[in-house]
């Protein structure tokens, strides 16, 4: 990072002012001639004025006070001038007395005293202690508000070098203001954006009873030290392969697992287990789900059509197989960023095409309800705030209208990196299906595909099949005749639904078609909602990049000057990025822009990129981040707790070669992970730390949505562990299967599981991601909206979850197929109790939990004798109704459930003895336990 | 709210005592969260019901929601100017206007006739029978405009101030505000029709706060809600008989986690499902009601049967204690044929509507009710030559739409705000969405600005930015 050590004169200018502030009172002041005194605190008192004041009253009073777009004045008090600012509004009491702030009525509503207005009247505008305090030393030094406002220029402050008031300037491309450009930060506020230092290892906090050395646990236990704690015990073996196990795989560990590893003495016992599972293939399939949490992976495109993604899926496999690779990350995201120009310059390694499905993950559409250049701009907007918060910790629209209120982040940096991506254009590469990839469902689908491309009786309307019947029974014409206006209207939303059925099974076709979700330099083509449309021939591409201006207040009708493309100006000096005010970072030309932006990321120097990313993979092990939003490393974003151990891991991670697996391994085998949750002073912990930032013990968790699916379909035994390849539909709650969605101008066809039930009972990875169709069992338990890009799971305990979990379809089959498996496995009920205890939680039964589990399958099997199960078949069609806008009329017809008429179900109750049905009501049971749902 | 929510409750609210806190000028928020700390440590749990901010009538809300767009021209905002532009044609070529609504244009006019209704006059079209009779009690609003022109962006921009979803729905933020009287019951209940609106249960998602303010919805067909019973021949007694192991097995384990608190919340949530499962169906219950109230709402006539058992089952939630009640109805979004389809939809609602006027009015429960009437966007004036021909139907527009508000606290019998001779754009009393979320939150008591919660770095509100009050609609 460049530094500018310039001091010049305003700087120590605006410090003896303030040095005068200290020593006023002091009678040993250095004499000075007066008149040279006066006309020094003259100047610094105005450039207190415009440095400190001016912004505060500019954001937070004249929008209301004399500057509202529409000419209207609150309390007919103009804050502009300082008369005005002095003369006050309708009360028609003087608002301010300069030398006197307690007695003002302005200062008084600015500290939100009881007697006056509160102003800002806003929670979120509210005045800082910090401000209030300027706001004070300003009145109270006369209100000095000079005609003409000093020229501002950077302190020219390395960062580490203060002003005397404690604060710091930094150095930008400019703000759309000078006040913007020159104001100062509190130190503390950027310590996202400077270098990271090599940290000195506090090895001397490790107490010497420790035997392993860990940096993890010397900066750790250096925390303890400071608020005099000590961690909880280690915690034991059978709650440690679950904890990992779950951690690093999603998935429980097998009876087998837990015996081995419960056996197994030796001392490298548990670092042979860490191995194990970060060399196993589910390593990567867990990783990948934090990953496409944060980029918001799904099978649709969202918005007003949401039709299928055909190809969405190559992306996560590329996550998958990079995660399992152990790619380098700054590989794996310059390839996301920029692999198509990679691939252009030479590589013609498929991967890379694949990569840069990231920069198509957002919801997008364009229909002839959307206007071209907004569809465009929202593109721009989203694809940018992709990589802000996936890579950077930014959210970048908090820059998009006006320069950053916190953060040294101006909109003009918003814009030259929205010029990054002016040159990329949508579009559906040819990428020939790879060995490694998955093609068997594609190939077992596609003649399903085929026969429902043939068959064009699938919507019925209840209308015409009445007409038939009557036509058929011999009715007469009248009575025929006075249908025919029903008949008709019926038509026109029939014909409508067979459009969406039309136009859902195109996108259905071209999953067969080798193509990959890609992008492509070229001039500015906004295209239809079809975006199935291949890579235009080079000379179709164009070679002139879409001009990039900064729109004033955000607004696409108010473009203003035009940028050329550039990185985020706070983070220069990096990758060959030169001073922001200098030159431009990033070529000019049409090709290149990305591959330049993402070497800038990718740089071991950019303090935000590796910080970033390690603060993720400490967050996914322990629940919480160490900086504690992983998407926003602003001022507003909570602080690092441990912030050299933030630091440390940051380097540990550029230093081995960006490699995700040796910081897990690291964090894996740290004293700190293996923590109990259970600590022996836990009430003196809730008052001194709460929320555990010590990391005193471990924090329990709930199992995530996709855990708690994947591992009720390993214990049934029923999961098939093949890997990645077309998304598949698992059986959802069949009501909101069969929910008509509304889609553009009609309804969505039904939602069809998959026909057997190796498909259907796969990773939860690999089930199909609709937007507006999400699986309510995973949304009850918290999986993310794909809208959004999510920074870390929530964890909610809520009633819903209780329906789905309990009553739900699913956990009557995966305790079923349980229960089958147990028969299977063991003859006496003990011995079936003790195997369902060992895969659920890994031990066997207690006593009485044995005498209970026997007592309760006696119960439940007299029960089942006497209620023998109700038999429900598969739909084969199902009865669908909407209001259809051309007639104003609720009309209702049936869909002929064409996958489901070939569905092979799962074990079903009736299937099965009594015994079983009761021996399933204890699986059921224990799937809905604490003990299974939680992880210690 | 489990004990990780708690505490996140108190960590933001020492973040923003660092950041505001003023000695004696503790915000509301914070206050408030204080209180509500409290209320949850005595494990009164989330929907507790917690003070508004300002004094306010109205304490529930039932909001309807007319998905895809009702057009203000041909409801209560009359234009007589287009009989005389009728079919005249023009283009229009505007960078900025969608492919639909651009080339070859045509205005229509209305093919409705209107009526001034009530004492105060309202103009109505003539397919409002029965909105008639309580004009007086209703607040048309024709001032609003919209930021988008697709639905599924422009519902989510009315329902949570975010055009791209992802946010927390009103009825989540008021209940997070507000609590709920019924804690047995969600605070935030949604009646949807059997086909979901554009953009899906995103429309009332609890976005960013705690999953209990998401909307549950009450579907009206099959189960009510979703899992609402185990599978078909699982009796009650037989759930018993499992979630009396399972208590046992919870009970044990927890004895051995005794700091893990959230373990007891997930046991207290069985049986409150438990105890749910057997009182949902009495709720729903429209049985219950005489002959004459079903009449009243319009239930057994086709046309309106639907709306109409949706609006009853309004009247009941509230009166079981349910904060906010949101009923949706699609079919208004008349490209074509508008005077078959907009005459057939609002016949669909119109009696059902007034009859809950009605019978929230003489049960005394309309002065605590606030009701809202809305869309996602207008019509326009004019129209191209899609589908049925030029004169048929109207397209979408942002900037003209019209909405009423009914009961507590509202200026009843007023007319506020006005478009322009055509109906293309408002020009009277102008506001943007936010503005209207603001007042709807003022008129429960809530007051949009302390309303907040810490969410990705900054204090998040149901406007986005902040809006302001529009002063005209409240009494």
């Amino acid at each position: 990072m460049a530094l500018y050590p310039k001091t010049t004169i305003i700087a120590l200018l605006f410090s003896i002012y303030l040095f005068q502030q200290v020593v006023a009172e002091e009678p040993d002041a250095p004499a000075k001639p007066q008149s040279e005194i006066n006309e020094k605190a003259a100047e610094a008192k105005a450039v207190f004025f415009a440095l400190k004041v001016l912004p505060i009253l500019k954001n937070k009073c004249f929008a209301c006070h004399g500057e509202d777009p529409n000419g209207e004045l609150r309390g007919e008090y103009d804050m502009r001038t300082r008369a005005g600012l002095i003369k006050g509004g309708e009360s028609e009491e003087t608002a301010l007395i300069a030398g006197k702030p307690e007695e003002s009525p302005l200062f008084l509503a600015a500290t939100w005293d009881d007697g006056y207005s509160q102003m800002p009247p806003k929670e979120n505008d509210r005045l800082s202690e910090e401000q209030v305090a300027v706001l004070k030393t300003w009145i109270k030094d006369g209100a000095v508000w000079p005609d003409k406002l000093p020229q501002l220029k950077h302190t020219g402050s390395d960062w580490n070098q203060t002003d005397a008031d404690g604060t710091v300037s930094v150095r930008t491309s400019g703000g759309l203001s000078d006040d913007w450009t020159y104001r100062r930060y509190n130190p503390a506020d950027l310590w996202a954006y400077r270098p990271i230092e090599k940290q000195q290892v506090p090895w001397k906090a490790l107490p010497a009873s420790l035997k392993s050395k860990n940096p993890i646990d010397a900066f750790i236990y250096k925390g303890y030290q400071a608020k005099n704690l000590k961690p909880a015990e280690q915690a034991d073996k059978l709650t440690l392969i679950r904890r990992v196990t779950y951690d690093v795989t999603g998935l429980p560990p097998t009876t087998k697992e837990v015996e081995a590893f419960l056996q197994d003495n030796s001392q490298d016992a548990y670092e042979k287990l860490v191995d194990r599972l970060l060399a196993s293939s589910h390593y990567g399939e867990r990783q990948a789900q934090h990953w496409l949490d944060v980029v918001r992976y799904a099978d649709s495109a969202g918005y007003a059509n949401d039709f299928e993604r055909p190809h969405a899926w190559r992306y996560r496999d590329y996550a998958i197989r990079s995660f399992n690779q152990d790619k380098p990350f700054d590989q794996f995201l310059t390839e996301q960023i920029a692999g198509d120009e990679l691939y252009e310059a030479g590589d013609k390694d498929p991967e890379l095409l694949i990569a840069t499905g990231f920069l198509r993950m957002g919801p997008w559409e364009h229909t002839a309800m959307s206007v071209a250049a907004e569809t465009r701009q929202l593109y721009l907007d989203d694809v940018l705030n992709g990589v802000g918060q996936t890579f950077l910790g930014h959210n970048t629209t908090c820059f998009k209208c006006h320069d950053h209120k916190f953060d040294p982040l101006p909109t003009r940096d918003y814009y030259s990196m929205q010029a990054i991506f002016a040159p990329v254009q949508l579009t559906n590469r040819v990428v020939p299906f790879q060995k490694y990839e998955n093609t068997a469902l594609l190939k077992e689908e596609r003649p399903i595909t085929d026969a429902r491309l043939k068959d064009k009786n699938v919507n019925i309307g209840h209308v015409r099949r009445e007409y038939d019947r009557l036509k058929e029974e011999g009715a007469d014409q009248k009575t025929l005749d006075a249908m025919q206006q029903d008949l008709d209207d019926e038509a026109l939303g029939l014909k409508k639904v067979e459009n969406k059925r039309k136009g859902s099974l195109a996108k259905e076709r071209a999953r067969y078609n080798a193509w990959t979700m890609s992008v492509y330099n070229g001039t500015l083509k906004v295209k239809s909602n079809r975006d199935a449309m291949l890579m235009p021939k080079p000379k179709q591409r164009g070679n002139s990049a879409q001009d990039i201006m900064i729109l004033a207040g955000g607004s696409l009708e108010s473009p203003t000057e035009k940028v050329k493309p550039g990185v985020m100006s706070v983070v220069f000096g990096v990758a060959g990025t030169e001073d922001p005010g200098q030159a431009s970072a990033v070529s000019n030309k049409i090709n290149g822009r990305r591959l330049a932006f993402a070497q800038w990321i990718a740089s071991a120097e950019n303090p935000l990129t590796s910080r970033v990313y390690a603060n993720r993979l400490w967050q996914q092990h322990f629940g919480k981040g160490i900086a504690g939003n992983a998407n926003n490393f602003g001022k507003m974003g909570k602080k690092p707790t441990h912030p050299e151990l933030l630091n440390f891991l940051a380097s540990y991670l550029t230093k081995h070669n960006w490699s995700t697996k040796a910081v897990h391994k690291l964090i894996l085998m740290s004293h700190t992970y293996r923590l109990s949750s259970q600590h022996a002073e836990q009430q003196m912990l809730d008052k001194v730390d709460p929320d555990n930032n010590t990391w005193v013990r471990f924090n329990p968790r709930r199992l995530s949505a996709e855990e708690l699916r994947d591992s009720m379909l390993a214990i049934s035994g029923e999961l098939n562990k093949e890997m990645g390849g077309l998304p598949v539909r698992p059986e959802i709650n069949m009501e909101v299967a069969m929910q008509p969605r509304h889609v553009m101008g009609s309804v969505a066809p039904a939602y069809q599981p998959n026909i057997r039930p190796e498909q259907r009972n796969r990773r939860t990875i690999y089930a199909m991601k609709i937007r507006s169709l999400r699986d309510p069992m995973l949304e009850v338990f918290d999986q993310p909206s794909p809208e959004l890009s999510c920074e870390q799971r929530d964890q909610s305990t809520v009633t819903p979850q209780v329906f789905s979990l309990f009553n739900g379809q699913n956990s009557y089959d995966r305790s079923l197929a349980l229960a089958a498996r147990l028969e299977k496995q063991a003859k006496s009920k003990e011995a079936q109790i003790n195997a369902a205890f060992q895969l659920l939680y890994g031990r066997d039964a207690s006593q009485s939990e044995l005498q209970a589990s026997l007592k309760h399958i006696a119960k439940m099997t007299a029960h089942h004798k006497q209620h023998p199960p109700v038999r429900v078949d598969p739909p084969t069609s199902v009865d669908r109704e909407m209001v259809e806008e051309m007639t104003g009329l609720l009309f209702a017809w049936t869909e002929k459930l064409d996958i489901f008429s070939q569905y092979e179900p799962d074990l079903k109750p009736w299937d099965v003895q009594p015994s079983t049905r009761a021996l399933a009501d204890l699986c059921l049971v224990l799937f809905n336990s604490n003990e299974f749902v939680y992880v210690y | 709210m489990s004990s990780s929510n708690f505490r996140q409750s108190l960590a933001s609210m020492n973040r923003r005592n660092f950041m505001y806190g003023l000695g004696a000028g503790m915000g509301t928020v914070a206050l408030n969260a204080m209180l509500a700390a409290e209320e949850q440590q005595s494990s009164a749990g989330p929907l507790a019901v917690k003070p508004q901010h300002i004094p306010a009538k109205a304490k529930y809300c039932i909001f309807l929601y007319m998905a895809g767009g009702p057009s203000h021209i041909d409801t209560f905002d009359p234009k007589p100017a287009l009989d005389k532009l009728d079919m005249k044609k023009f283009t229009r070529n505007d960078k900025f206007a969608s492919a639909m609504s651009s080339g070859e244009r045509y205005y229509v006019k209305s093919p409705f006739k209107f009526h001034k209704r009530g004492e105060s006059g309202i103009e109505m079209c003539e397919h409002w029978k029965h909105l008639a009779d309580v004009a007086d009690d209703l607040c048309i609003y024709k001032g609003c405009q919209g930021d988008s022109v697709n639905h599924p962006t422009a519902n989510y921009h009315m329902n949570t101030g975010n055009r791209f979803g992802g946010d927390p729905a009103i009825g989540s933020w008021v209940t997070y505000g507000l609590g709920s009287p019924n804690q047995d019951l969600p605070g935030f209940v949604v009646l949807p029709e059997v086909a979901y609106p554009q953009g899906g249960s995103a429309n009332w998602s609890n976005g960013y706060l705690a999953a209990d303010y998401q909307g549950t919805t009450l579907r009206p067909s099959g189960s009510p809600i979703l899992d609402l019973y185990p599978p078909k021949g699982i009796s009650r007694e037989h759930q018993r008989k499992n979630l009396d192991l399972l208590s046992q097995l919870n009970q044990s384990h927890a004895e051995m986690h005794p700091d893990h608190e959230v373990l007891q919340t997930r046991m207290q949530n069985y049986e409150l499902a438990f105890r749910m499962q057997a009182q949902v169906p009495d709720i729903i219950d429209l049985k219950q009601e005489d002959q004459k109230t079903l009449d009243m709402y319009g239930i057994g006539n086709p046309i309106s049967n639907d709306f109409g058992r949706s609006c009853l089952l309004a009247r009941r939630l509230v009166e079981k204690g349910v904060r906010f009640v949101q009923l949706y109805t699609a079919g208004w979004d008349s490209h074509d044929y508008i005077e078959n389809a907009h005459s057939k939809r609002m016949q669909a609602v119109d009696q059902p509507i007034a009859a809950l006027i009605k019978d929230l009015k003489q049960r005394g429960m309309l002065d605590e009710t606030l009701i809202v009437w809305t869309g996602e966007f207008g019509r326009s004036p004019d129209n191209g030559q899609r589908g049925g021909g030029a004169r048929a139907g109207r397209d979408h527009n942002a900037k003209a739409m019209n909405m009423f508000f009914a009961g507590g606290g509202v200026k009843n019998g007023h007319v506020i705000g006005a478009t322009d001779e055509i109906g293309d754009t408002a020009v009277e009393v102008v506001h943007p969405i936010k503005d209207v979320h603001v007042t709807l939150l003022r008129l429960l008591g809530l007051d949009d600005n302390k309303l907040t919660y810490f969410h990705g770095g900054r204090f998040k509100q149901l406007s986005q930015i902040g809006g302001s009050l529009i002063k005209e609609i409240i009494a």
